[in-house]
């Protein structure tokens, strides 16, 4: 499946939703829709947060199914939250 | 970080701590001072600070273990606070503790290097040749040759555990970058100091 591109190959900024298509009766909406914060995210960052929600946000729990220790978990959910933070501040018109 | 992480040789020896923290960390760190206290004892090499390492003086079993646990707590100790002050983020202690302890592995490989009788004979016929420069002294190539070697591998793990020291303070307490550095230098420096000076308040009960 091709991922999600988030950022202008052209410009470097970010991507906002311009169409959407129902799959069933093919109608189309048009508008700017801003992608969802977790979408905005790379796609290995969106699989983590995906197995933190499964681990029930457990921090040990997900540096056992990683296999790797506690605070390479809690710094990778830390450089997460950063990117989400940073996503927030996005422009309010395209949100 | 991928999600499949398979654990990478180099990644063992250079950062271990992205695999290994907390209570199993300082479990493993424990022994391995312990280790390096006991080989330590058999080859007299004292850990007499964070950075030291020294041969020659006898001192009893006791000692050679306090040293090894005397480094590590200063120098995890130390950057406990420091990590407190410049991490925009909350951490654990056991974390520090365990990771700083388990840095300190290498000490075991200086021990053993140390063991060769050659290396001690050869430190030994330096201090004569020094304080008697016009006396004739045996020389022997095979022992100059361990000391030499046995100089260049403690020079070597010396680094390696400080590489490692300064990864463990990154992984442990989330801090990167320039500012890193500079605070984990002033940190060695800072435990050296209590080291020395712990080490030495200890030296006065053998």
């Amino acid at each position: 499946m091709k991922s999600l591109p988030t950022t202008c190959p052209s410009c470097g900024g970010k991507l906002a939703v311009r169409r959407l298509r129902c799959e069933k009766c093919e109608t189309e909406v048009e508008g700017l829709y801003a992608l969802p914060a977790l979408a905005s995210l790379p796609q290995d960052d969106q699989e983590f947060v995906l197995e933190f929600v499964k681990a029930s946000g457990s921090l040990k729990g997900m540096a056992g199914l990683l296999k790797v220790s506690y605070p390479t978990v809690r710094n990778r959910l830390d450089e997460v939250i950063g990117k989400l933070n940073a996503h927030s501040t996005y422009p309010k018109e395209a949100k | 970080m991928n999600l499949n992480n398979e654990k990478k040789p180099t990644t063992l020896l250079f950062n271990p701590f992205v695999y290994i923290a907390g209570i199993k960390a300082l479990s493993l760190g424990v022994l391995m001072i312990l280790l390096a206290g006991f080989i330590g004892s058999l080859s007299r090499t004292h850990f007499d600070g964070v950075l030291d390492s020294h041969t020659g003086a006898r001192a009893p079993l006791w000692f050679f273990l306090s040293e090894g646990f005397t480094d590590w707590l200063c120098m995890a100790v130390v950057l406990l606070i420091i990590g407190k002050i410049i991490s925009g983020t909350s951490f654990r202690v056991i974390d520090v503790l365990g990771t700083q302890a388990l840095a300190r592995w290498p000490a075991v490989i200086i021990g053993l290097v140390a063991l060769p009788k050659g290396y001690e004979r050869f430190g030994r016929y330096l201090v004569e040749h020094f304080r008697t420069p016009e006396a004739k002294l045996e020389f022997n190539l095979t022992d100059a040759g361990i000391f030499l070697t046995v100089l260049i591998a403690t020079i070597m793990v010396t680094c390696w555990i400080v590489f490692l020291m300064y990864k463990s303070f990154s992984v442990s307490c989330n801090v990167k970058g320039g500012k890193t550095v500079l605070t984990f230098i002033a940190a060695l420096i800072l435990a050296e100091i209590l080291s020395k000076v712990g080490l030495y308040a200890l030296s006065r009960l053998v």
